[in-house]
C-alpha cells in the first residue's frame, strides 16, 4: 500500500511541489553542503566501507605473518602498529560509524516517519569530523608513527618513557577527535527519537531497530566521556609532564585500565546492540509475523547496555584486584546473560512461529544468532575467575570477542546491506550469489576464529609477532589464515553482488519484502522529502496496517497533513508522541564542513605540539560557530 | 521581529534545542564524573593528601567566589523567563547582570590559578595533576558560558525571535549545569582539608 505511485493528479502535483522544494544543490557542492540524513548516511557508508577495507588488510597482514612459524613478512614494530590499527579501525572507524552513522542515519527518520534528523546540520558536522578523524589517524601510518600499544593502549607501555615517538599522541588525539563525532551522533539520535517521531508513534509503537539505536546512543553518551578523560590524562602525562599514571609520584597505572574499561565494556554492547536492531528488523520481514515479546525485547536492548556499565573490571581479573571486587564483577557479568537470552529466545521463537523464508538477509541473521550464542557461551566461561586468569591475553579471548564482534555485529551489518539494498538503490540483488556469499562467509569466519579457541587453550598469547615450530600451534594457525582469506572471498562476493545488482538488478519496487516498518511505505530510493504526508501510526508495524496506509493516501489526495510551506516537519511530545509544533528544518549549510576543517587544524597543531597555534585554531572554530548561527531558520 | 505576541505563545512541549542542551549537560557531567572519580581514586591510593609541601586549599575566598557564581543563576533564570514572555529589555538587563557576576568570578579565578601555579607546579605529582586539570576544565566551561552570553546579547541587539528565545533558554540551562559542576569541583578540591 505504498505511496510510490501518486493516487491522483492532485497528489501528483503535491509530490512534485515537495520534490522541487526539497531538491539538493546538484553536483559535488550538493554533497559537501548537504544536511539530508540519507546523503549523510550514504557518505558514512562509503567512508566506513573504505575503512573496513583498511582494517581488513591489516588483519590479513597479521594472519599472513602468522601463517607459519618464524615468518618475517613484517617487522615486529610494524606488526605492533598493524594489530593496534586493526582494533581501533574496526571498532571506532567501522562498526560504530557503520551501525549508527550509516544504518542509523539513513533509516531512523524513515522508520519514525520523519523528514530529517532533529539537528540536520549537526548531523553533517558529525560526518565531516568523523572523516577528518579517520584521515588524521591514517596519516600517522604513512608517517610511520601509527599507534602501537594495542587498541586498549595500556600504560606504562604507552608512557613517553617507553614510547617516545608521536604514535600514542596520535592515539589519544585520534580517539578524542573520533569521540566528538560519535557524541554528536548519539545526542542527535536521542533527540530525534524523542522529538521527531510521527505523531501517534508513542514509545510502545517505536520499531525495535529504533529502540536498539536509542540504547546504543545512550551507551555512547555515557561511556565515551570516560575514554576522553583517560586519553586527556595520558596526553597530559606524555606532553605536559603530569603524573596521573606514574606510581613514583602518587599516580596509578591501573587508573588507565579502570577508565578505559568503564568505557570499553559498554562499548562492546554499543557495537552489538544496533546489530540486534538490524536483526529485529529483518526477522519480522522474513517470517511475516510480529516479533515475539516486543516489550521484553525493547527492555532487553536497553538493559544490556545498562548492565554493561557495571561489569568493566571483568577485563581486569588478572591485575591483582581484591577478590571481593572480582566476585562482584563476575556476578554483575553473569546478569548480562538474562537480557541477552531473552532476545535470543525471542528471535528463535519468531523463526519457529512465523513462516521463515531463508533469503540472504535472514540467513545472515541465522548465522549471527549461531555466532552470538557461541561467543556468548565462551563469554560465560570468563565469569569463572580462575579460568579467566588462565586464558587472559591468549587467543581464547581473541576467539571469544571475534565471535561477538564479527559474528554478532558484522553479520547483521551484512544482512542489513542485503535487506535494505532494494530500498536504497531501487534494485533487487541477486539471490543465489547472495546465499553463496553467506555460506562462504560463514565457513570462512568459523574456520578463521574457531581454531583460535584451541590454540588459545594451548597457551598461544595474543599479539605475539611470531611463534616457534613444534609446539602444536602450526596447523591451527594455518587453518586460521586460510579461513581469513576465505572470509575475504566471501566479502568480495557480497560486495561484487551488490555492485553488479546496482547496475543490472531488477527494479525492486517500493516494498519487495512486505517489510513491517515505514521505510517500505515510500518509493525506492526514497524521495528527498521522505514522506509526502505525515504518516498515521497505530502499531510498531505500520506498513502492515492497511487501513492506516489507506488513510495516508486519502490525506495526500485531499492535501491534508502535507506540510509544504517550507522544509517543515512536525515535532511531538517525547513519550506519547502527541503533536506539539511544526518546525522548520535547515536543508543545506556550508558551515558543518568548515567547522570540521577548523577543528582538524586544532588537532593537527596539538599533535605537533604547537599549543599556541592550536589555541588560535580554536578561535577559528568559534568564528565558524558564529557563522553557523548567523542565519536563523525562517519563522513558521 | 516585532511581533512579541507570537513569541510569547507557549509550546506544549520542550523544543529540540532544550533536549540538545540536556544531552550536552549529561555528557559534560559524565566527563566531570570521570575527573572527580579520578581525584578520589588517586586520593585513596596515596598516604598524604595533599602531599607534604603543598599547602591545603584555601576555604574562605573560594567559597565566597563560588557564591557569586552560583548567584548568577538567578539573573540567568530571570532572563530565560523574560525572553519567553517577550520582554526584550528585561532579558538584556538580566543577561548583563549575570555577565558581570560571571566575569568577575572568572577574572579572579584566572588570577588565582596563575598565582597557585607559581607556588606548586602541575608537574609536581599526581595531586597537582588532578587538581589543576579539574580546576582548569571547570574554568574552561565558565569561559565558554561567558562567550555564550556575549553572543546572546549580540543576537538580542536585533530583537527577539523564537530561535533566540530557545537560545536564551538553552544557555540558561548550560549555566545552571556549570554552576552545579563548579560546586562539585570546588567541593571535591576542598575535601583535601578533611
Amino acid at each position: 500500500m505504498a505511496i510510490a505511485t501518486p493516487p491522483s493528479p492532485a497528489a501528483a502535483e503535491t509530490m512534485e511541489r515537495l520534490e522541487r522544494m526539497w531538491q539538493s544543490r546538484p553536483g559535488v557542492l550538493g554533497w559537501l553542503t548537504t544536511t539530508d540524513h540519507k546523503r549523510i548516511g550514504l557518505l558514512y557508508f562509503w567512508t566506513t566501507l573504505v575503512l573496513f577495507g583498511a582494517g581488513g588488510i591489516e588483519a590479513l597482514l597479521i594472519r599472513t605473518q602468522l601463517i607459519a612459524p618464524n615468518q618475517d613478512l613484517v617487522s615486529p614494530s610494524t606488526y605492533d602498529e598493524l594489530f593496534t590499527l586493526h582494533g581501533m579501525t574496526m571498532i571506532f572507524f567501522f562498526i560504530i560509524p557503520m551501525t549508527t552513522g550509516a544504518f542509523g542515519n539513513y533509516l531512523l527518520p524513515l522508520m519514525i516517519g520523519a523528514r530529517d534528523m532533529a539537528f540536520p546540520r549537526m548531523n553533517a558536522l558529525s560526518y565531516w569530523i568523523f572523516l577528518a578523524s579517520a584521515i588524521f589517524l591514517y596519516t600517522s601510518l604513512f608517517m610511520g608513527m601509527a599507534p602501537n600499544a594495542g587498541w586498549f593502549d595500556y600504560v606504562p607501555l604507552a608512557n613517553r618513557q617507553f614510547n617516545p615517538g608521536s604514535n600514542i599522541d596520535f592515539y589519544c588525539l585520534g580517539i578524542i577527535f573520533n569521540s566528538i563525532a560519535s557524541m554528536l551522533t548519539a545526542g542527535q539520535f536521542i533527540v530525534t527519537m524523542f522529538k521527531s517521531r510521527a505523531p501517534g508513534m508513542s514509545f510502545n509503537r517505536m520499531p525495535l531497530f529504533c529502540w536498539a539505536q536509542l540504547a546504543a546512543a545512550f551507551g555512547l553518551l555515557f561511556a565515551l566521556p570516560a575514554l576522553s578523560a583517560d586519553t586527556i590524562f595520558l596526553f597530559l602525562d606524555r606532553n605536559v609532564g603530569t603524573h596521573f599514571f606514574d606510581p613514583s609520584r602518587g599516580g596509578e597505572t591501573l587508573l588507565w585500565q579502570h577508565l578505559f574499561w568503564i568505557f570499553g565494556h559498554p562499548e562492546v554492547y554499543i557495537l552489538i546492540v544496533p546489530a540486534f536492531g538490524i536483526a529485529t528488523s529483518i526477522i519480522p520481514a522474513f517470517t511475516q509475523r510480529r516479533l515475539v515479546a516486543f516489550p521484553l525485547v525493547a527492555i532487553a536492548e536497553i538493559l544490556v547496555v545498562f548492565i554493561g556499565f557495571g561489569v568493566w573490571a571483568h577485563h581486569m581479573f588478572a591485575t591483582g584486584l581484591p577478590t571481593i571486587t572480582l566476585v562482584f564483577f563476575a556476578a554483575a557479568t553473569a546478569l548480562v546473560v538474562i537480557p541477552s537470552t531473552i532476545q535470543v529466545f525471542a528471535w528463535c521463537m519468531s523463526f519457529v512461529l512465523g513462516l521463515a523464508r531463508f533469503k540472504t538477509p535472514l540467513l545472515f541473521i541465522a548465522g549471527f544468532i549461531f555466532m552470538f550464542v557461541t561467543g556468548g557461551l565462551t563469554g560465560i566461561m570468563f565469569i569463572a575467575i580462575p579460568f579467566d586468569q588462565q586464558v587472559t591475553d591468549t587467543y581464547f579471548v581473541v576467539a571469544h570477542f571475534h565471535y561477538i564482534i564479527f559474528g554478532a555485529a558484522v553479520f547483521p551489518i551484512f544482512g542489513g546491506m542485503y535487506y535494505w539494498f532494494p530500498k536504497v538503490t531501487g534494485k533487487l540483488y541477486f539471490e543465489l550469489p547472495g546465499q553463496i556469499s553467506f555460506w562462504v562467509l560463514f565457513a570462512g569466519t568459523n574456520l578463521l576464529f574457531f581454531p583460535m579457541h584451541i590454540v588459545g587453550l594451548l597457551g598461544m598469547p595474543r599479539r605475539v609477532y611470531t611463534y616457534p615450530d613444534g609446539i602444536g600451534w602450526t596447523a591451527y594457525n594455518l587453518a586460521e589464515t586460510i579461513g581469513g582469506y576465505l572470509t575475504l572471498v566471501g566479502i568480495l562476493l557480497l560486495l561484487g553482488n551488490l555492485v553488479v545488482s546496482f547496475f543490472r538488478g531488477e527494479p525492486a519496487g517500493p516494498d519487495p519484502w512486505h517489510g513491517p516498518t515505514l521505510e517500505w511505505t515510500i518509493s525506492s530510493p526514497p524521495p528527498e522529502y521522505n514522506f509526502a504526508v505525515v504518516p498515521k501510526v497505530t502499531s510498531p508495524y505500520p506498513n502492515w496496517d492497511a487501513a492506516d496506509r489507506e488513510a495516508d493516501r486519502r490525506h495526500l489526495d485531499a492535501g491534508l497533513l502535507v506540510l509544504q510551506r517550507g522544509h517543515e516537519q512536525p515535532a511531538v511530545t517525547p513519550v506519547d508522541a502527541r503533536f506539539a509544533e511544526i518546525v522548520e528544518m535547515p536543508h543545506e549549510s556550508p558551515w558543518p564542513i568548515v567547522l570540521a576543517f577548523t577543528l582538524s587544524l586544532v588537532f593537527v597543531m596539538l599533535v605537533i605540539h604547537k599549543y599556541g597555534a592550536a589555541g588560535i585554531m580554536g578561535v577559528l572554530c568559534l568564528l565558524a560557530l558564529l557563522g553557523w548561527h548567523s542565519k536563523e531558520p525562517q519563522e513558521s | 521581529m516585532t511581533d512579541y505576541a507570537a513569541v510569547a505563545s507557549q509550546p506544549v512541549s520542550k523544543p529540540a534545542a532544550w533536549w540538545g542542551m540536556i544531552i550536552l549537560i549529561a555528557a559534560e557531567a559524565t566527563l566531570f564524573g570521570a575527573f572527580v572519580g579520578t581525584y578520589y581514586y588517586l586520593r585513596f591510593n596515596t598516604v598524604a593528601w595533599p602531599p607534604d609541601g603543598i599547602p591545603r586549599p584555601d576555604v574562605v575566598v573560594p567559597l565566597i567566589l563560588l557564591g557569586v557564581l552560583v548567584l548568577s543563576s538567578v539573573p540567568m533564570q530571570i532572563a530565560s523567563r523574560a525572553a519567553r514572555a517577550g520582554r526584550l529589555a528585561r532579558t538584556r538587563l538580566s543577561l548583563v547582570v549575570a555577565l558581570v557576576l560571571q566575569s568577575g568570578y572568572f577574572a579572579y579565578e584566572v588570577h588565582d590559578f596563575r598565582d597557585q601555579l607559581h607556588r606548586f607546579d602541575i608537574t609536581r605529582d599526581a595531586y597537582t595533576s588532578i587538581y589543576y586539570t579539574l580546576l582548569g576544565a571547570d574554568h574552561g566551561h565558565v569561559l565558554l558560558g561567558i562567550l555564550f552570553n556575549f553572543w546572546l546579547l549580540w543576537k538580542l541587539a536585533r530583537g527577539l525571535t523564537t530561535y533566540r528565545v530557545n537560545a536564551v533558554q538553552a544557555v540558561t540551562w548550560y549555566w545552571h549545569a556549570v554552576n552545579v559542576l563548579t560546586v562539585v569541583v570546588i567541593g571535591t578540591l576542598l575535601s583535601a582539608r578533611a
